[in-house]
């Protein structure tokens, strides 16, 4: 796989942050999808839930670390094999909360299609959407460019 | 561990037999978040399927709102089923009545 950097536009994309950040720290206590343990031990049941919130945590660190003083400094994020895949289940945890607390009366299928009255959202959930959106074209970059897959 | 019941019948013998063997089905749920391209992705990660099978089982998810992914041993079944919910797939294990 390869390094890539994406210039962001800082304009666009500090926004979004607070509510990315918001959503992060409410997953904290929390997994971003409530986990089926296919056990009913208690002591087992507890370690697979521990273990996946450690990596959740990991996870959104990594991706909340792209966006330091130098990432205000330059607008520059850079991706590669060892954040690649951190960032991309990170993404997908804030979307999933994002979707759960700012966007739950939309409609799916108007929400994947991205047919959404912008004008008429409160100014959170407008916020709360363009970060949405935002995370998942993070996500299809990282997907188009770093082929994660191919890294067993 | 208790002793075997004399008395069970050879059904329920059979099947408790092939539970234990590899009768266990990895499934994905739908959700109305996680993008295609993503799903594939996680699909050939974890369990190593060309283009094509990615896409016939994210597809399957997508429209039938769930598929099974992988069928097997109950050890094998529950470390996939924790690998997909780590990358917040829903994920869950069912016992593989058909076998």
């Amino acid at each position: 796989m390869t390094r890539i950097e994406v210039k962001l536009n800082l304009d666009a994309v500090a926004p979004l942050l607070d509510v990315m950040k918001a959503a992060a720290d409410d997953l904290g206590p929390m997994l971003a999808v409530d986990a089926h343990v296919p056990d009913h031990d208690v002591e087992l049941a507890h370690s697979w839930r521990t273990e996946l919130m450690s990596g959740q945590r990991s996870d959104l660190a990594v991706l909340l670390g792209m966006f330091d003083s130098d990432f205000f400094a330059t607008g520059v994020i850079a991706l590669d094999p060892t954040n690649c895949e951190p960032i991309l289940r990170a993404c997908t945890a804030i979307r999933l909360r994002l979707r759960a607390v700012h966007l739950r009366e939309l409609d799916d299928e108007n929400l994947e299609a991205g047919e959404i009255d912008l004008e008429s959202m409160p100014e959170l959930q407008r916020r709360a959407f363009a970060a949405y959106a935002f995370l998942a074209t993070l996500q299809e970059v990282i997907i188009s460019h770093l082929d994660p897959a191919s890294g067993g | 561990m208790t002793a075997p019941n004399p008395f069970q019948s050879p059904a329920e013998s059979t099947a408790t037999t092939t539970l234990l063997q590899g009768g266990w089905n990895v499934v994905v749920l739908n959700d109305p978040v996680n993008l295609m391209s993503y799903v594939v992705m996680v699909f050939r990660k974890v369990f190593g399927f060309d283009e094509t099978r990615a896409r016939k089982h994210m597809l399957e998810v997508h429209e039938l709102g769930r598929s099974v992914v992988w069928t097997g041993v109950r050890e094998q079944a529950e470390a996939y089923v924790f690998t997909l919910q780590q990358w917040h797939l829903s994920a869950v294990l069912e016992a593989n009545d058909a076998h």
